[in-house]
């Protein structure tokens, strides 16, 4: 019996060739996206959970709410003597450890390097579990001078030699420290949200920090990890949360209003493994990503493979004509429904089980490219830890069943005699039926209509992406980025004795338009908030702060809106003094200090025109708090210009000319010549700071790299939507050649009436182009409330016009109508009198 | 009213080739009423589907009311198809999706005539073979008798000269076949020519000329006094 059923399904595939291919196809690419967006979907869903000890550890998050745009930012980082004071008041937190990333220069052999050094509290370890490959991790890490570092960096730095007790040279703060290699660490996977390839111990007298540092609720440079005591969670804390921010955050002094820390921000532990879906995506180790993207993510795989499905249910149902006479003599010779039943549920799982191997083999070719292309790690395994096979072979039995039950109920249900009677081949009289069981094919036009609505939204979505990262990129943000070169590593304690001059013999370069410092550059990380006093505003005003010097708006291109640029010659523009020095605070608190606003900063001021706010006076806090607040006048106003992403909206700016601290340097280069004079400039760099490497970008590539992970996603919907448009555009074309078949008579009967090839090929067009019309009514609206949601992360961003949508519909129209046209054309040449012959 | 000329129909398959018409000379005038009877692949259908421009001979002359077919374009043929030939076939060959009214209006649809004129002939032609209280049922609906009354119906709407009938009594029982050869007898009488395939001899007596073939030829031709 098996015997006879294998042999008819195999006979019966090999027969129809045509639509078993698109059967087994369809099927294998709505697996193969399938299995591939799952795996995405599993390697974001389990960030941190191969790290041991991951149950007990926790991050200390940051949540901002700003109060005057309702804006909440939530940061991973979070201030020092947060993780101190939860330690101490919270018998659940079993202990603390602070990290702090630094980028020191790294000195080996003579040749300095940088790279990114984790500086992590001496108990780091026994909270985050990264496992170590050589090494004692209750040792490695005990001494201040011990060093670790992972897997292939010390493969990188010593080559086959014996890493361990090796030295290597940092220079923190201008300080040369030795540190000796303790231990290897295993590489960290890709799936983590921790980055680092070395870890040294945390040593607050390298790191330079003002006392406040250690006391202030609102200094985020570090992250602070969490281990709590086994069988407790934050629900546990949290209800104490806000008694323990009254407790310890003492309120400061702002020109007369008390001002809490604890007022605008909260803090909440997040597992480890939830870190990276997480809601805090500012100041990550690595990208982040959001939950609903991993869910859209899976949606759109689930629906693919829905899609592969309706195809060959729709196929095999409006195929099933072809078996009537088969079905109806197996009854006639005594076979029952359920036998019948098993019989085409299990063709329809021989074709899952071949599709599956199709998918598997498009899985293995894809996946290393797609990994590639996200920046994942993915990997496909059978057996063992987070094997496939198990969810394969339920997968294969799942779109068996579920795509196969339909028809195999339809089959077995036809009544013998009228098909037997006939003397035909069956496809009439069954089909006939089949048709009246379908509404006449009211069922299969939906389904039809579902798959191209979807298409139809995912290509909406792709070009919306696409155009908004395309507009991101490219739009003007308000200074020019040709020939635009940012330095980093300006701010080292090594270049700063010599770094005015360097910035001056550089500006000597011929082909050196303009050099200036800043402490916010081309999607630089600081954020430096400020609260200032207004006169006749009661409330304080919230701030951004950056040091420039009197190049930098020339660099920048940037001429003042109203009133003047920096000036060397003006004393009162120099807000610099010795450090420790607290004669000169106070002098210069006495004096009062210019500085220059953007045009969001005045407006943010409470003037209405940039004109307005020239000459005005504010109050800021430039200088230790005993000295009160210096008086600051605002002596011209620049343009806004976008230096972070298009999803923020401009801060509100005061610069400040104070060359204590810069962190990058921008150079304008002639354009023309913009490669030769970058190299102009690292020589004379070379010349001042041959320990300190040259780092520079030009503007448009650290934009474009801005962009990278929307570009990605964009890339990835338009993949997916081409797969989505292509497994319709099967369905489509194998119910096109269906009821084509199936119309044979009809297209007979007309053409004998004097119908014409081009009247066949319009009402065979035309007939399945409708749906596809239809599906936009149900994909726009989607797609534009999707889209809207997406866009409104922006603060610049492109129009959600009727284009996108336009051109989506016509592009799956035409794909639609190009699809069976090929089968209209060849149904609507065959000769009426074969249509019409009867038996 | 056509011409058929030392006319030769083919078919090949890789291996064979079958005669299915040698060399068939034939004359049929306007208004004339032929019944072309022969045994079971005799090449009857063949003949009708060349004379009714569904097929092409694969050797020979066809003329059609003076003008040579048989290397007409496939746009030129369906063009005198529909304007000058109507076609009625045993199995009806009736669309089940349409009404019985939509049928019969599918024969005007590739005309170019309004929807209220193509309403008017439908309501008259529907009225003239008995059918038009059936008008807005499927040709499921209908018995074998109906269906055939609406297929006539589909045929003459158009008012074609030539009607090319294929046994259309072959699956009505004896009243019903009697039925429609009352009606194509009116339709002769009308000034239609008529041409039908049969195996009834009844229904041949119905013809002024009856053409017997055997095994692709012409056996013998009897005319029948008027």
């Amino acid at each position: 019996m098996l015997k006879n059923y294998m042999t008819v399904a195999f006979r019966s595939l090999a027969n129809n060739r045509a639509f078993a291919l698109i059967n087994i196809l369809g099927l294998a690419i709505g697996m193969a996206a399938c299995l591939l967006l799952l795996l995405f979907v599993r390697y974001e869903t389990t960030y941190d959970q191969w790290l041991p000890g991951h149950e007990t550890a926790y991050q200390v998050q940051t949540f901002h709410n700003d109060p005057e745009n309702g804006r909440t930012s939530a940061q991973q980082m979070s201030a020092y003597v947060v993780g101190r004071t939860l330690a101490k008041d919270f018998p659940e937190i079993a202990q603390v450890a602070y990290v702090s990333m630094g980028k020191p220069v790294i000195l080996q052999d003579g040749a300095a390097t940088t790279a990114e050094v984790m500086m992590a509290e001496r108990n780091f370890l026994d909270i985050v579990q990264l496992p170590l490959v050589r090494g004692d991790r209750r040792t490695a890490f005990r001494d201040m001078n011990s060093l670790l570092l992972t897997q292939s960096e010390a493969a990188k730095r010593f080559g086959s030699a014996d890493p361990m007790g090796k030295t290597l040279s940092m220079v923190r703060n201008g300080k040369t420290v030795d540190y000796r290699v303790t231990g290897i660490l295993k590489d960290i996977p890709r799936n983590s949200h921790i980055k680092m390839a070395y870890l040294v111990p945390f040593n607050p007298d390298l790191m330079g920090w003002q006392p406040e540092f250690y006391k202030a609720y609102g200094w985020n440079s570090g992250y602070n990890y969490v281990q709590l005591k086994p069988g407790k969670s934050f629900a546990d804390i949290e209800p104490r949360l806000a008694a323990w921010e009254k407790r310890n955050i003492a309120p400061n002094n702002v020109g007369g209003t008390m001002v809490s820390e604890g007022d605008t921000t909260d803090w909440k532990l997040a597992p480890v493994t939830a870190v990276h879906l997480g809601p805090a995506t500012d100041s990550a180790m690595t990208p982040t990503n959001d939950a609903k993207s991993i869910t859209t993510f899976a949606l759109i795989a689930l629906l693919i493979l829905t899609m592969a499905c309706i195809n060959f249910t729709n196929l095999s149902t409006a195929r099933a004509g072809h078996r009537a006479r088969e079905v109806a003599l197996r009854k006639v010779m005594g076979a029952s429904r359920r036998q019948l039943i098993i019989q085409f549920l299990g063709e329809s799982l021989l074709v899952a089980g071949l599709a599956m191997v199709v998918a598997l083999a498009i899985v293995e070719l894809v996946l290393p490219r797609l990994s590639d292309f996200l920046g994942a790690d993915l990997n496909l395994r059978y057996f063992g830890d987070g094997g496939v096979l198990l969810p394969v072979l339920g997968l294969t039995l799942l779109v068996g069943l579920a795509a196969g039950a339909y028809p195999a109920l339809v089959l077995s249900g036809f009544d013998p005699a009228p098909v037997l009677k006939s003397n035909r081949s069956g496809t009439e009289t069954a089909s006939g039926g089949v048709a009246r069981l379908f509404g006449a094919g009211g069922l299969r036009s939906a389904l039809v209509v579902l798959q191209f609505a979807v298409s139809i939204a995912l290509t909406i979505c792709t070009a919306v992406v696409t155009a908004q990262t395309f507009y991101a990129r490219s739009a003007d943000a308000g200074y020019s980025r040709d020939g635009l070169l940012q330095v980093t590593g300006i701010g080292r304690k090594q270049i700063q004795p010599v770094a005015d001059n360097m910035v001056e013999a550089i500006g000597r370069i011929d082909g050196v338009h303009g050099v200036g410092r800043t402490t916010i550059g081309v999607a630089t990380d600081s954020r430096i908030n400020t609260l200032v006093r207004v006169d006749g505003n009661p409330q304080p005003v919230l701030m951004s702060s950056y040091n420039v010097d009197t190049g930098f708006f020339k660099a920048m291109g940037l001429k003042p809106l109203a009133g003047r640029d920096f000036d060397r010659a003006n004393p009162h523009d120099d807000a610099q003094f010795p450090e420790g020095d607290m004669a000169a605070q106070a002098a210069l608190a006495g004096r009062g200090i210019n500085i220059l606003v953007n045009a969001s900063g005045a407006k943010q001021l409470g003037f209405a025109n940039p004109a307005d706010a020239v000459g005005k006076t504010i109050r800021t806090g430039m200088v230790d708090e005993k000295f009160g607040l210096v008086p600051t006048t605002i002596v011209g106003v620049v343009p806004d210009i976008q230096l972070r992403s298009f999803r923020e909206p401009v801060e509100p700016i005061m610069f400040v000319y104070d060359r204590s601290y810069m962190s990058d340097m921008v150079v304008r280069v002639d354009a023309a010549r913009a490669g030769a004079v970058r190299d102009k400039v690292e020589a004379v760099w070379k010349s001042y700071a041959a320990q300190v490497p040259f780092e520079a970008q030009f503007a448009d590539a650290i934009v474009a790299q801005q962009y990278d992970a929307d570009e990605a996603r964009a890339k990835t919907f338009a993949g997916f939507a081409g797969l989505a448009i292509f497994v319709a555009c099967l369905g489509l074309y194998g119910l096109a050649a269906f009821t084509a078949e199936r119309r044979t008579r009809e297209i007979g009967i007309r053409k004998v009436l004097g119908a014409r090839n081009r009247d066949i090929v319009r009402l065979l067009v035309w007939q399945f182009s409708r749906p596809v019309l239809i599906a936009n009514l149900i994909a726009w609206p989607v797609a534009w409330w999707l889209m809207r949601d997406w866009l409104d992360g922006f603060a610049r961003r492109i129009d959600l016009g009727p284009q996108w949508f336009v051109l989506a519909g016509l592009l799956a129209a035409g794909i639609a109508a190009a699809t069976i046209i090929g089968h209209a054309l060849r149904v609507a040449s065959r000769s009426p009198a074969l249509a019409l012959r009867y038996e | 009213m056509l011409k058929l000329s030392s006319l030769r129909k083919a078919y090949r398959t890789e291996s064979v080739e079958t005669t299915a018409l040698d060399n068939i000379d034939l004359q049929i005038d306007a208004g004339e009423f032929v019944a072309i009877m022969g045994p079971s692949g005799c090449g009857k259908s063949t003949l009708l589907n060349i004379i009714g421009l569904l097929d092409r001979p694969t050797a020979g002359d066809y003329s059609l009311e003076g003008r040579e077919v048989a290397r007409l374009t496939e746009n030129e043929l369906t063009d005198i198809r529909k304007r000058r030939i109507g076609f009625i076939f045993q199995n009806f060959n009736l669309i089940d999706e349409l009404s019985v009214r939509e049928n019969v209006e599918l024969a005007l649809l590739y005309h170019g005539i309004s929807a209220a004129e193509r309403k008017t002939r439908v309501d008259a032609v529907l009225d003239k073979v008995g059918i038009a209280h059936r008008a807005g049922h499927r040709p499921s609906q209908l018995s074998g008798g109906q269906q055939q009354r609406v297929a006539v119906a589909r045929a003459v709407v158009a008012a074609p000269p030539m009607i090319l009938a294929d046994e259309p009594t072959g699956n009505l029982d004896t009243a019903h076949g009697e039925e429609v050869m009352r009606m194509l007898r009116a339709l002769n009488d009308d000034g239609a020519t008529i041409v039908m395939v049969t195996h009834s001899p009844a229904h041949a007596d119905y013809a002024s000329r009856t053409v017997n073939m055997l095994d692709g030829r012409v056996l013998i031709e009897t005319r029948r006094a008027a």
